[in-house]
């Protein structure tokens, strides 16, 4: 089989298991998930090729790239369907093929009692296609059609129980707010096509260093697309302020917030800046400003995910904030960090998520942290599973998120954004704090559980791929990010961001272990570290041959004396709120004034000249007696009066 | 025959006045038709008076006027076919009761 036939076999079978389970999944009845499953395996399997061919370099040093056929052929605006397998993607690939696989694998023992599943997993299907799509594009029309594909499916997914008046309302803002920064992405297309004169990522990015060095771009112009661009990675990816659709979007079903919400589509916007570098790179204001909204976003979620009681709410302000990590170092110019922690934080993140959905199934579809605790020992393998990733996100060293975690730090201040490491520092330490809260209510303290419910571990479908995301959450770190800054990673994507810190002028050292960067390290650990242990005395901790008792009247009386914090925190630092007053007290009135205009006026005109032609018309129907000699009258009458005009005229 | 043209054309006149009378203000149809008839005949009569007293035209004067008369047959033909069958649908031969074009 060709290269190029093993990609499209990607995108292939995604849409093929979606539109055979939209046809046959309601006869298949309990069996429903079997051809979606299926056709992700197969995806998967296609994926691992093609990313093992990428990376060992078998598809030659530029990646593959190729044309399906000519898209939009219309005068000077030509666009193909053309597909770029690079470092980049192949790294998308493996967090999105890897973690779609179990996702899917684990759906079908979360949603074995539910009447409409085989709608979830043809939903599924298409999303995996989509956030396919959106990896393989090369070029941005391409990229972002799949962009909306996977905001469409994220729609359907967060909205599925559609019962649920909080479900249908959380996907439509999650679709609305998205809607926001998708306005800036397309402006921002359309000023790059203006400008550049193509959509193609290689032309653009070839492109673009000799049109600003020719004068051709004033950077101004470079800083502009770059902003646009960014505005539709802040939606997609949740940065603040339209930071407020995510949580919300927990609504759905927990494989969805697992594999969408948290593993793969959020990140979309990361990926979309990281590949936009070359334009990103030339625009140094725009990467500030990257990094401000990615740090400010990971201190403000970090800082609510602290008071939540809805696990899954906890896990969103979580990804809030890694995410924010993210941008942070994109800004900071550390563009293989953010897609390192992206890939370590898609694995840690979806196993928290699964771990949550198989706690949530286990205590019968609870959510609040409150009615939890003490499930330690009755869900053994949940809790193992969860506590490796709660380490791993908390940074605590050789897990994984420690090594992406300590690149993102340790880049941003040797590139000299000293305020971007010490907010990301104090992250650390919070984000180490809430996970260990997270797991102290759930699986440590005393039972909440109400008496009638029996906790109890969940079926193999679900462990089995728990323990299968463990393993890269541990390791992953380990395996591709040691030695620190030259790991695996490094060698597969400073390639690809080479171009760009040539232009940034990152100085490229090498890691001094007793040097400022050991130094670093140090620090970031030590913060997390007190973060843990800080969470543990409070909340308590279970191991073998260690417990640690909760302490919740020490918490209840940290909290009543920073109850100011504590409130505002509690209620998300008031932004829906603030986002209610202004769009849906202040917009319902300037929209009711709209709509009155529009009822009143505008109709008013139209329906004005529907009136006037038809009382016209009614009054000068009276013309047409329908009798044949009035009308000859008329003839007569024209012809003597065309007559005596003739005379008089030849007369004069 | 006389040697004035303001005889013809006064004659000619004097019946398409009286056809276009006739066709104005007689309701039957028939009556209409034989109206229409006396205004073509005035009109070739003052074809032919032209015709003759002018010797360029005399040729084309009489083609014309042989034409108009031609045409005219024709007419009448049609005008009276259509007549007949409106009487066996309506049964009445006066042209103010066909009105259903009205509406």
């Amino acid at each position: 089989m060709s290269n190029e036939a093993l990609v499209l076999a990607i995108l292939v079978l995604p849409i093929a298991g979606f539109a055979l389970t939209a046809v046959f999944g309601r006869r298949l009845g309990d069996r429903s998930w079997a051809i979606s499953v299926g056709a992700i395996l197969l995806t998967w399997a296609a994926g691992m090729v093609v990313v093992f061919g990428q990376l060992t370099g078998g598809f030659g040093p530029d990646g593959l790239h190729f044309t399906l056929y000519t898209w939009i052929p219309a005068g000077t605006f030509q666009l193909d369907a053309n597909f770029a397998v690079d470092n980049l993607t192949a790294a998308l690939l493996i967090v999105v093929t890897t973690i779609g696989m179990l996702v899917h694998v684990y759906s079908i023992g979360y949603m074995a009692h539910d009447p409409g599943k085989w709608r979830f997993f043809a939903y599924l299907n298409f999303f995996m296609f989509s956030m396919l799509l959106l990896v393989l594009a090369g070029n941005f029309l391409l990229l972002f059609v799949a962009w909306e594909l996977v905001g469409l499916s994220s729609y359907l997914l967060i909205g599925f129980w559609y019962r649920r008046r909080s479900a249908a309302l959380a996907a439509k803002k999650a679709f609305l707010v998205n809607r926001v920064g998708d306005v800036g992405f397309s402006i921002g297309i359309w000023a790059i096509w203006t400008t550049v004169g193509s959509l193609n990522f290689s032309d653009v990015f070839t492109k673009l260093p000799h049109m600003l060095a020719s004068g051709q771009i004033q950077s101004w112009q470079i800083t502009g697309i770059a902003l646009l661009l960014f505005c539709g990675a802040v939606g997609k990816s949740a940065q603040f302020p339209l930071h407020v659709w995510l949580p919300d979007a927990m609504e759905g079903p927990t494989p969805v917030s697992a594999l969408i919400h948290a593993a793969t589509m959020v990140n979309a916007g990361v990926y979309m800046v990281a590949r936009a570098n070359p334009i990103f790179s030339h625009a140094p204001a725009a990467m500030v400003i990257v990094a401000a909204v990615g740090i400010f976003t990971a201190l403000l979620a970090a800082t609510i995910a602290l008071t939540q009681t809805d696990i899954k709410r906890v896990l969103a302000y979580s990804t809030l904030s890694q995410l924010g990590y993210m941008f942070a170092s994109l800004g900071v110019g550390a563009y293989a960090a953010a897609i390192f922690h992206l890939m370590t934080h898609g694995f840690f993140k979806g196993l928290l998520f699964l771990d949550s959905g198989s706690v949530i199934h286990g205590v019968h579809d609870e959510q609040d942290m409150n009615r939890m605790g003490g499930l330690w020992r009755k869900m053994p393998i949940t809790h193992a599973t969860m506590l490796i990733a709660s380490i791993a996100i908390s940074g605590i060293p050789p897990l994984a998120g420690f090594f992406s975690k300590d690149e993102i730090l340790g880049a941003s201040f040797r590139n000299g954004f000293y305020v971007v490491w010490l907010i990301g520092a104090v992250v650390a330490a919070l984000t180490a704090f809430y996970m260990f809260r997270l797991m102290g209510k759930t699986f440590y303290g005393p039972s909440h559980v109400s008496p009638d419910v029996h906790p109890h571990e969940s079926p193999p479908t679900m462990w089995v791929p728990l323990v299968l995301l463990a393993i890269p959450a541990a390791l992953l770190g380990l395996a591709i990010g040691w030695p620190p800054d030259s790991g695996l990673v490094h060698q597969w994507l400073d390639p690809v961001f080479a171009q760009a810190d040539q232009t940034l002028g990152v100085p490229h050292e090498a890691f001094q272990v007793f040097g400022i960067d050991g130094a670093l390290l140090l620090v970031s650990v030590a913060l997390a570290t007190v973060g843990l242990v800080a969470s543990v005395r409070l909340f308590g901790l279970r191991l073998p041959g260690r417990d640690v008792e909760p302490k919740p009247a020490v918490v209840e009386a940290a909290s009543a004396r920073l109850r100011p914090l504590y409130v505002a925190s509690f209620h998300k630092w008031w932004f829906d709120d603030l986002y209610h007053g202004l769009f849906y007290v202040i917009g319902g009135v300037v929209a009711r004034a709209a709509w009155w205009f529009d009822g009143h006026v505008v109709d008013g005109v139209v329906n004005g000249v529907g009136t006037l032609t038809v009382f016209s018309g009614r009054e000068v129907r009276r013309i047409q007696t329908g009798r044949v000699q009035n009308y000859a009258l008329g003839i007569a009458i024209g012809l003597l009066v065309m007559a005596a005009s003739l005379l008089v005229i030849t007369a004069r | 025959m006389s040697h004035s043209l303001d005889a013809y054309l006064a004659l000619s006149s004097l019946l398409f006045c009286t056809g276009m009378f006739g066709f104005l203000a007689r309701r039957n149809a028939i009556a209409m038709l034989m109206s229409i008839e006396l205004m073509l005949n005035a009109v070739n009569l003052a074809i032919v008076a032209f015709g003759a007293f002018t010797p360029r035209l005399t040729v084309h004067a009489s083609v014309i006027a042989l034409m108009v008369i031609a045409v005219a047959a024709a007419e009448a033909t049609v005008g009276l076919a259509i007549v007949i069958a409106i009487f066996r649908n309506r049964r009445t031969p006066l042209v103010d009761e066909y009105d259903t074009m009205r509406e």
